[in-house]
């Protein structure tokens, strides 16, 4: 505690909080931007850093990191394009509720979330963080095919909620085809590539949720399918309910536990725990049919999960130097260009630093949370445009969000190609959300299971003889047994 | 006299925009993304540049993808015969070209100068009972499949060491049991915590778990010892191979003898200057300079050293017998989704025939959407040759009005493509301007005036 003390004093210089400040709006405004996300960011701004002392453009970069967590859910709310892969599952409800006239509502709950989660997740990351790397090193390849599988029992509730499962199926197999695009990470072998070589390094999950959500919602809806356009203006209190709060809390929590922990895996990621929230939340809702047509919880968990990722990635960064995501990548190239070689020996030798980023974390929650409040306000005015230019500004940003992830015209094709797909699938009532389950999920599953058995040359029984992915295995069977009656679709309603 | 007032807006726009292009502009392309090794050689090189040649603006461009593959091919193709562009390269390239079967390979660029290179190293747990190289080497004759090596993906430097290591003590490339991770992150991870026997990485992955003590370094591959680095080389370990993570520039084809001269003079003044020695010790990169003639023939001999390993590693990979029962190779998930997909699609396709669903006519609707899919398909095209601009604002105009085409909305097409071509425009300047990202637009601006 002395040293998160320390961390304090050198947060809470003035030139390092404007620092922070800096780092927490510029972190935002990209969020918000489609396609540029914090990687990106940083990678820009690294070189002109240079001359800049260490701590406080470290503490810059971590500003901008949670920043973009927070900028990110804007566009998934309003425009149903999510800028990065941790904010994809956010656009499913998240959208909805924009079109119910719960935009503030769904702003706000993604704003408190975020801070709730950021803070307790940073409080965890300054408690724990030693504990966190034994269990993030446990983790071998077996034991993360365990956890995939008791990902995919536990998301399959997702998959239906009317009684076109069978549509569910149809999607989350799209997705696990269209994941499969690409060049194999384990034998370099290319697959369904067929000769073009830009499928050589397969779909990016953001195109294809660009395309699935936001081409795909907006075809659909200038052809009538929806009936009369639904988007409501807001109604009802700008900030969230008493019986939103009431709805959110735990969510928030949740999320929290959830996030921590599996941004700390060396192979999470940022979207499993976001997809685990929401499915957990599903099947824990009173209502579990309101999913997918603007629930408060499934706002409100993922984007907490999302964030308590993202200072779950921060444990490996700084006690292993060990980059676990984009972001993450380019903060240690950032730690490397001032000399610093994050790893066990960081805290020893530079604890000014690494507590003093830290502790700054806690201080860019407040100051995201004050500069997030107020513009969520702001952006709900932006529903208020005419519905021809709102949609036509809805497609133009997501060309633009698939264009500029890589600068490349063919992601603009695939984009097109996958949004035609989304209009598809609305019209034969299938929903869309497994499709990106299965993009996401398949792949990773696949890799661990094969790493797992090279590993262990071929021998089947190392998911259960090692205890860990034992206990995981039995947890997901527990589910299927005890959890098939949880979550039982209400008759009647038709998915979106 | 509204429609002429807005035509007015766009041609004073576009006016304006022009003088964007700057004049002495030089451009580097890293063919990955932001924060790996090429990514970050384009941008030291942008920053020592800088001060080198101050009248320069040095822009760094990312086309990611393949292991660079799509970058060399997009390079080779579109910047032929232009001599302020440059490309980084290195040892993953060279893979990368024969692994994916590019049909661009490094000797249709024109070759400038090799920079800067990382040693290998091979590490094992504090805890391994594997003291030196010897011990590993000999566990991983007595049975090649036991001792599993980490590393980076398929076909990269990682990969290319281990096989070359297993042919020099005399077993087949195919028998190495090497677990290919997504980056060096990962591979560090699963050897800290004992899931593999050994891991393969650049030293600088691995440097701050060697200085702690929970990595021991067994050998590096560089060919001489390593100040600062506590482990013998290779070939101390009685094991003829040395390898270099290498990075290089190229330039493109059809270049004249003298502009290729030139750009040798640039980077060689660059590779001279302090401040990029100063940024090479800063990263913890080896100096390995070396450029012009020298560099070709360095270059020739790693793409024949590469591709005849990988060869013998398809060979070998395509007639050897199944290595493991019940194995689950590269195709059989992939195939068996496409088969079980294509069965739910069937029996979903069956059961809404039997249904008989009513055939409905095509709504004015359905017509709309159908018309802005085909432009979304066009898109890509209209981007490529109209710029930016152009392009969102009449995907804009038309989105708006397929709107319109259905029901009673408020504003005319005129209206549409005016709100259109402010809003392209302000975003097309908060992109290029405000974040430096490139859009496809310079092409738009200099369309209509042809501007050199």
């Amino acid at each position: 505690m002395a040293d998160l003390w320390l961390g304090f004093v050198v947060a809470l210089q003035p030139i390092n909080l404007l620092w922070g400040l800096a780092g927490v709006t510029l972190g935002t405004a990209v969020g918000v931007l489609p396609g540029i996300g914090p990687a990106l960011t940083v990678a820009l701004l690294l070189p002109v850093t240079y001359g800049l002392d260490p701590t406080a453009a470290l503490i810059m970069f971590a500003g901008i990191y949670y920043g973009a967590m927070y900028g990110g859910s804007t566009t998934s709310i309003l425009l149903n394009t999510p800028g990065e892969s941790a904010t994809i599952v956010t656009a499913i409800d998240g959208h909805q509720m924009a079109r119910n006239g719960r935009a503030g509502a769904a702003l706000a709950t993604a704003a408190i979330g975020s801070f709730v989660a950021g803070t307790l997740a940073t409080l965890a990351l300054s408690v724990t963080a030693p504990l966190m790397v034994r269990l993030a090193l446990a983790f071998g390849a077996a034991e993360y095919f365990a956890l995939m599988v008791l990902a995919f029992v536990t998301v399959t509730t997702v998959l239906g909620g009317s009684g076109a499962r069978l549509a569910g199926w149809v999607s989350l197999l799209l997705g696990l085809v269209l994941g499969s695009v690409g060049i194999d990470g384990l034998s370099g072998q290319a697959r369904f590539t067929f000769g073009i070589p830009y499928l050589l390094d397969g779909l990016d999950p953001v195109i294809v949720a660009i395309g699935l959500f936001a081409i795909g919602e907006t075809l659909w809806v200038i052809s009538g399918g929806p009936g009369e356009d639904h988007v409501l203006p807001v109604r009802g209190s700008l900030w969230m309910t008493r019986e939103e709060w009431r709805r959110s809390w735990k969510p928030w929590l949740r999320g929290t536990a959830i996030g921590f922990p599996m941004g700390a895996l060396p192979a999470g990621g940022a979207e499993l725990p976001t997809l685990m929230s929401y499915a957990i939340e599903k099947r824990l809702a009173a209502r579990p049919d309101e999913f997918g047509h603007g629930a408060i919880e499934a706002v409100a968990g993922p984007e907490a999960a999302n964030n308590a990722s993202a200072a779950g990635t921060l444990v490996p960064l700084l006690t292993l130097g060990l980059p676990t995501s984009a972001t993450a990548a380019v903060l240690l190239a950032a730690f490397q260009q001032f000399g610093l070689q994050p790893g066990p020996l960081l805290f020893e030798h530079e604890p000014r630093l690494v507590w003093g980023v830290i502790a700054s974390l806690y201080v860019g929650n407040v100051m995201l949370l004050v500069l997030n409040l107020p513009l969520a306000g702001l952006w709900v005015k932006l529903l208020s445009i005419p519905r021809p230019w709102l949609y036509g500004g809805i497609l133009v940003m997501a060309s633009l969000g698939a264009y500029s992830v890589h600068r490349s015209a063919g992601d603009l094709l695939l984009v097109a190609l996958i949004g035609i797909i989304g209009f598809v699938l609305r019209r034969i009532h299938a929903p869309v959300a497994p499709v990106m389950i299965g993009l996401i999920l398949g792949p990773a599953a696949e890799q661990h299971l094969r790493r797992a058995l090279s590993i262990s040359q071929g021998d089947w029984s190392v998911f259960l003889t090692r205890p860990l992915s034992a206990t995981l295995l039995v947890a997901a069977a527990a589910i299927v047994v005890f959890g098939v009656s949880r979550g039982r679709p209400a008759p009647g309603r038709i998915e979106p | 006299m509204r429609g002429v007032l807005l035509g007015r807006t766009v041609v004073i726009m576009l006016l304006a925009a022009a003088p964007l292009r700057a004049q002495s502009q030089l451009t580097i392309v890293a063919p990955a993304a932001p924060g790996g090794g090429w990514d970050q050689t384009a941008r030291v090189m942008q920053r020592v540049l800088a001060k080198v040649e101050p009248g320069t603006s040095v822009q760094v461009d990312n086309i990611p993808g393949a292991a660079g593959t799509i970058g060399l091919a997009r390079f080779v193709q579109s910047e032929r015969g232009n001599p302020n562009a440059l490309l980084v390269t290195g040892l993953v390239m060279v893979s990368g070209v024969i692994t994916n079967a590019s049909p661009v390979s490094l000797s249709d660029a024109t070759p400038i100068a090799r920079l800067t290179g990382e040693t290998e190293v091979i590490v094992v747990p504090a805890a391994s009972p594997h003291q030196t190289l010897g011990d590993l080497v000999e566990a991983f004759k007595k049975d090649p499949g036991s001792v599993s090596w980490g590393g980076g993906s398929a076909g990269g430097t990682d990969d290319l060491l281990v096989r070359l290591l297993a042919e020099q003590v005399g077993l087949p490339a195919s028998r190495v049991n090497y677990i290919a991770f997504a980056g060096g992150g990962a591979a560090l991870a699963a050897v800290l915590g004992g899931q593999v026997t050994a891991a393969v990485s650049g030293y600088g992955e691995f440097a701050g778990q060697v200085a702690a003590g929970q990595l021991r370094p067994l050998a590096i591959s560089a060919g001489e010892r390593i100040r600062g680095i506590n482990a013998p080389t290779l070939r101390e370990s009685g094991i003829a191979l040395d390898l270099a993570n290498w990075r290089a520039i190229v330039a493109p084809p059809g270049l004249s003898d003298a502009e290729h001269d030139a750009l040798i003079a640039r980077v060689t003044r660059m590779a001279n200057s302090e401040a990029w020695k100063e940024a090479i010790g800063q990263n913890g990169w080896d100096d390995l300079f070396l450029a012009g003639a020298g560099f070709r023939q360095f270059l020739l001999a790693e793409q024949a050293r590469v591709s005849a390993v990988l060869q013998r590693l398809a060979a070998t990979d395509a007639a050897g017998p199944a290595r493991f029962t019940l194995a689950v190779t590269p195709t059989t998930v992939p195939n068996a989704t496409v088969v079980i997909f294509g069965l739910l699609v069937a029996g979903l396709g069956a059961a809404r025939l039997r249904v008989h669903a009513p055939a409905v006519s095509p709504s004015p609707g359905r017509r709309m959407a159908a018309l802005l899919g085909l432009a979304l398909l066009l898109q890509p095209i209209l981007l490529l040759t109209a710029g930016f601009v152009a392009t969102s604002t009449v995907m804009f105009a038309i989105t708006a009005a397929a709107w319109r085409g259905v029901r009673p909305a408020l504003g005319t097409t005129a209206w549409d493509v005016g709100v259109g071509v402010i809003f392209a425009t302000a975003i097309f300047f908060v992109f290029t301007v405000g974040l430096g990202v490139t859009l496809p637009g310079s092409s738009l601006f200099t369309f209509p005036f042809s501007l050199p």
